[in-house]
């Protein structure tokens, strides 16, 4: 069990060391450089040399890597190019928000799919089919499309809820949640679409085996047979899907916090992006790939936990 | 917008693959068979009109794509702008079809990329073996964990906003998942004995990768395909939605939802255009992949409708004695053929009555029914259940469920499966424990406990602290027979209890059992194609034979003398070979297997078969007659008893039978054993 944890910490380690790689080859590959930026548009060639070499760009490539490197060990992600804020800084004060908008989405998912994919699985016929072709448009919508239209609902037409906006926890609690709100529903819906069909499978699968037959033999009540022997033989692959739903969702709402204006890690690093940042955007993908490894990492623990035949190996 | 329906591919992949033993060539049909799945036809056709339509839109395109129509800006839909004007006045339909190549474009080159890589890679994986699997397999995983967006944000940031070139390199990046699924796919192709055959016949790598590797790979990449354009289609939307699209005045699906967010007050009709065709060629493209995937056509086949069955009331008075009583069973499949017809049987308390026969007789159907256990799609269909003078037959599963476990409870054949595998042993057993015996948790354990020692289980504390999988097979049957006595039943039904065991356990498992009877005055009734076992602990036996009954009566009487040909060909067919005496080499066996449900023989079911066999065993008749304490079912009866007529090993039993037999069947005695000794 420890020589497993130290391999996948290793290559959780690689990932993130990978990532990086990838991101600092592509940075180097392109036209672009960081002094160009820097130095902002319509600088001379010279002033860009001269902010190129204060930035060490001049140097070896792997001189740069190591450096780069170096900093990110000590957690030190530099300061952004354009307006020379803490990146470091920055980050902590925007994962926050990134993380809490894709765990409240996932577990709105997780509820609402289990719900709907037990009932399919439960009920079939009909409602298994109508359930099942509204989890395949749910999961073909583009989330963007959906945030609009929910803020048109929602908030326009029923004025429920704030339309766009962020308000920090530590300044209002409600006006928080009533602001991530909308945001959440939206990646929820193609969340709660996927888990509904793995629970769906999950189920079905679970009913047929065996052991559930004799379960049946013994005169067990069916609500029992349903919600604590099938569920908890369907939970593996729920709660593996949760943790991939999770990974997706904070991906996701890279999109979704520009279309509601929430100071997130999608947020900067779409700006990052339009402004050639380099530094900023090795910082996110960073802190991005920590999150989906350390994720993983947690998935793969809780899937054992749940499996006797791994947990007693 | 997530990767992750590509792990629904790797269930795919695994299914068609365990279902689909031999594809060497692919199927040939002029309709491929997602054609014939209205998704699948949607699908297909929407991706190839939106294709058609956007590659072709600078020909046919009412207004040019930056053509302003001030007087008619945010127009709803009229007979000039079909699609209604954006805030410029510019008309819609013409912009969404003009934008559609980009993204379909975008999205084909990054499944080029995508499978470009990710195939060659399976298959050098799958024949170069353990280590450069190991290598491929560790890089793609680091892939695959990678942030995708995040990353493809990085990707623009550091070489601009080149689409297509984004949309390559996310093609690198999901190569990994493609990897991952048809390496599945190659690996168990190459398994299958066949591709070693072709290898040692000398083909090369590469011929035995496009003969047998890539057609088996086909319709697994298909469906991966069809859902990473989906995916695509998504990618590159969310990517100009974040303006890292063509750039105005081009159009782009995502920039065009992005602008009609601005104008959500003032005209929320500007996003319904885009939004919807977008989605639907998504939908179109997961219809396809779930099409080809050949789902949604186990969805279709579910007629739940239950026969409810009134118990028939003609049957003759029941034996007073008796606890259960089976009078005209039949079960059928819903709309389906006939599985079990017409059989009776009754079983005094105390008593071990066997149901044998080869496999395919309805022994099981039956015992199943006993519990009200029978598959979906399966049901009594007529006849009677009387236990202890009540009708089982009919009964709603709430008042079954009182039965099941308290009366009646059942062992089942394959003991490793028959225990949750989530749950501990203690679990297992004190739940029913408190449910059926009425006590509490301690005193439930305590119970577990005796029952398991009862088992004649040693370390029962141990035991009861395990989990199923640390069980062995015999064990675990000792648990299941436990755990079918926490009720205090009064029958017992097993069914092939003992099939699945090593040859030593299973005598263990039967002296149990009989000891059981011998001690608690069980009734059982055992299913088993094994007459050893039968013979064995049984007092009555019932020999099946394709859904009815062949012949019943004493053990006794049915084993030393059989009268019916079946059984006396099963007795040849698995001789009572006493403990420690060698096995005989040649047993004589039964030509042919039992009919399946629903192409039964009029006449004796048997007669294909049935070495006595004449012109009057075709035609139908009626009777089960009565046969010194029981009954069988053969016209020839009396003429066989009259002249001995044995089944035996050596040919020359068939010379015995009466009349020179000119309807027997020659070969049947020359026939290899094929169901010798093994005969389900
Ligand atoms: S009725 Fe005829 S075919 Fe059937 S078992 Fe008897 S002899 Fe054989």
């Amino acid at each position: 069990m420890l020589a497993y944890v130290a391999r996948r910490l290793a290559l959780a380690v690689g990932t993130v060391f990978a990532a990086v790689l990838i991101t600092f080859l592509l940075v180097h590959a392109g036209q672009g450089s960081p002094g160009a930026v820097k130095a902002g548009a319509g600088a001379s060639a010279a002033e860009i040399a001269q902010a190129n070499h204060e930035l060490g760009w001049d140097r070896a490539l792997w001189v740069q890597f190591a450096d780069t490197i170096g900093h990110l060990i000590r957690l030190d992600f530099g300061t952004s190019l354009i307006d020379g804020r803490d990146l470091g800084h920055d980050l902590f004060t925007r994962l926050p928000v990134t993380g809490s908008i894709a765990l409240l989405a996932t577990l709105l998912s997780g509820v609402v799919g289990v719900v709907l994919g037990v009932t399919a699985a439960v009920r079939g016929g009909r409602v298994a089919q109508s359930i099942n072709s509204g989890a395949g448009v749910a999961l073909s919508l583009p989330a963007f499309w959906v945030g609009i239209l929910f803020v048109y609902v929602l908030s326009l037409q029923l004025g429920w809820l704030p339309a766009t906006g962020y308000v920090p926890f530590a300044d209002d609690p409600v006006g928080w949640i009533t602001s991530l709100l909308i945001p959440i529903l939206t990646l929820a819906v193609g969340g709660a679409a996927m888990i509904a069909r793995t629970a769906a499978v999950g189920m079905r699968e679970a009913l047929q085996q065996e052991h559930i037959r004799t379960l049946r033999a013994m005169g067990t009540p069916t609500w029992r047979i349903r919600y604590v022997h099938a569920l908890r033989y369907a939970s593996v692959p729920v709660v593996s899907v949760l943790g991939i739903q999770f990974i997706a969702l904070f991906g996701g709402s890279v999109i979704i916090e520009n279309l509601f204006a929430l100071p997130g890690l999608g947020q900067t690093s779409q700006i990052a992006a339009a402004g050639h940042d380099f530094p900023a955007l090795i910082s996110v993908v960073v802190v991005a790939t920590a999150v989906v490894v350390l994720t993983n990492l947690l998935l793969d623990l809780v899937v054992a936990a749940l499996d006797p035949k791994v947990r007693t190996a | 917008m997530s990767v992750q329906p590509v792990t629904d591919v790797s269930s795919v992949a695994g299914s068609e693959v365990a279902t689909e033993p031999v594809p060497p060539v692919a199927r040939r049909s002029r309709v491929p068979g997602f054609l014939r799945r209205p998704g699948g036809v949607f699908g297909a056709a929407w991706l190839a009109f939106v294709l058609a339509a956007s590659v072709t839109a600078s020909l046919w395109r009412p207004y040019e794509v930056d053509q302003q129509d001030l007087a008619n800006r945010l127009a709803l839909p009229s007979g000039t702008h079909w699609l209604g004007t954006d805030a410029l006045g510019r008309d819609i339909l013409s912009r969404i079809f003009t934008a559609g190549s980009l993204p379909l474009l975008a999205s084909v080159l990054m499944l080029v990329v995508a499978f470009g890589l990710g195939l060659p890679l399976a298959l050098v994986a799958a024949e170069r073996g353990r280590r450069v699997e190991g290598v491929i397999s560790r890089v793609t995983e680091t892939l695959m964990a990678l942030p995708l967006i995040i990353l493809l944000l990085a990707v623009i940031g550091a070489i601009g906003n080149k689409l297509y070139a984004v949309m390559a390199i996310l093609g690198v990046l999901i190569s990994a998942a493609v990897y991952r699924v048809l390496l599945g796919v190659a690996k168990s192709v190459r398994q299958r004995l066949y591709v070693d055959a072709a290898r040692v016949n000398g083909l090369g790598s590469l011929r035995v990768n496009l003969l047998h590797v890539l057609p088996s790979m086909a319709r697994v990449a298909a469906v991966q395909a069809a859902q990473l354009f989906g995916i695509g289609l998504l990618m590159v939307a969310g990517l100009a939605f974040l303006g890292f699209g063509p750039g105005e005045p081009q159009p782009s699906w995502g920039f065009m939802i992005q602008d009609a967010s601005t104008h959500i007050y003032d005209a929320p009709w500007l996003m319904v255009p885009t939004g919807l065709i977008l989605a639907i060629t998504v939908v179109a493209a997961n219809e396809l992949a779930d099409a080809i995937a050949g789902k949604g056509k186990d969805e279709k086949r579910r007629p739940l409708r239950r026969r409810r069955v009134v118990a028939s009331s003609e049957a003759p008075p029941a034996d007073p004695t008796a606890v259960l009583e089976v009078r005209d069973l039949c079960v059928a499949v819903d709309d389906g053929p006939q599985l079990v017809t017409g059989v009776s049987f009754s079983l005094r308390a105390g008593q071990v009555l066997g149901l044998v026969g080869e496999s395919g007789c309805g022994k099981t159907m039956t015992a199943r029914s006993l519990l009200g256990l029978l598959p979906g799609g399966v049901s009594v269909s007529g006849g009677s259940i009387l236990w202890q003078g009540r009708e089982l037959v009919g009964m709603s599963d709430p008042q079954l469920n009182a039965v099941r476990g308290r009366e009646i409870a059942m062992i089942s054949q394959e003991p490793m499966v028959a225990l949750d595998p989530m749950f501990s042993i203690a679990y297992q057993l004190i739940q029913p424990i408190r449910r059926l015996r009425g006590v509490g948790r301690a005193e439930a354990r305590t119970i577990a406990a005796e029952l398991l020692g009862q088992v004649g289980i040693v370390d029962a504390q141990r035991v009861l602290s395990s989990y199923p999988h640390q069980l062995s097979g015999g064990m675990a049957q000792r648990v299941c027979i436990a755990l079918a006595l926490t009720g205090e039943p009064e029958l017992l039904v097993a069914d092939e209890p003992t099939t699945a065991l090593d040859v030593t356990v299973q005598a263990e498992i039967l002296s149990l059992l009989r000891s059981l009877v011998r001690d608690t005055g069980l009734s059982v009734v055992i299913v088993s194609h094994d007459l050893g076992v039968v013979a064995d602990i049984c007092d009555e036996v019932v020999v099946m034979y394709a859904g009815e009954v062949a012949e019943s009566g004493t053990a006794a009487a049915v084993l030393d003398d059989p009268a019916h040909p079946y059984t006396m060909a099963l007795l040849g067919a698995n001789p009572h070979v006493p403990e420690g005496e060698p096995v005989p080499l040649r047993l004589a066996s039964i030509p042919g297997t039992v009919p399946p449900p629903g192409s039964w023989p009029t006449g004796c079911r048997f007669a294909t078969r049935c070495r006595f066999a004449r012109e009057q065993c075709t035609v139908p008749f009626v009777s089960l007659a009565a046969h010194g304490d029981g009954s069988v079912r053969c016209i020839r009866v009396e003429e066989l008893a009259r002249h001995h007529a044995t089944w035996d090993a050596e040919a020359v039993g068939a010379e015995t039978a009466p009349d020179a037999m000119p309807d027997a069947r020659p070969d049947a005695t020359v026939e290899p054993a094929p169901t010798a000794g093994a005969l389900s």
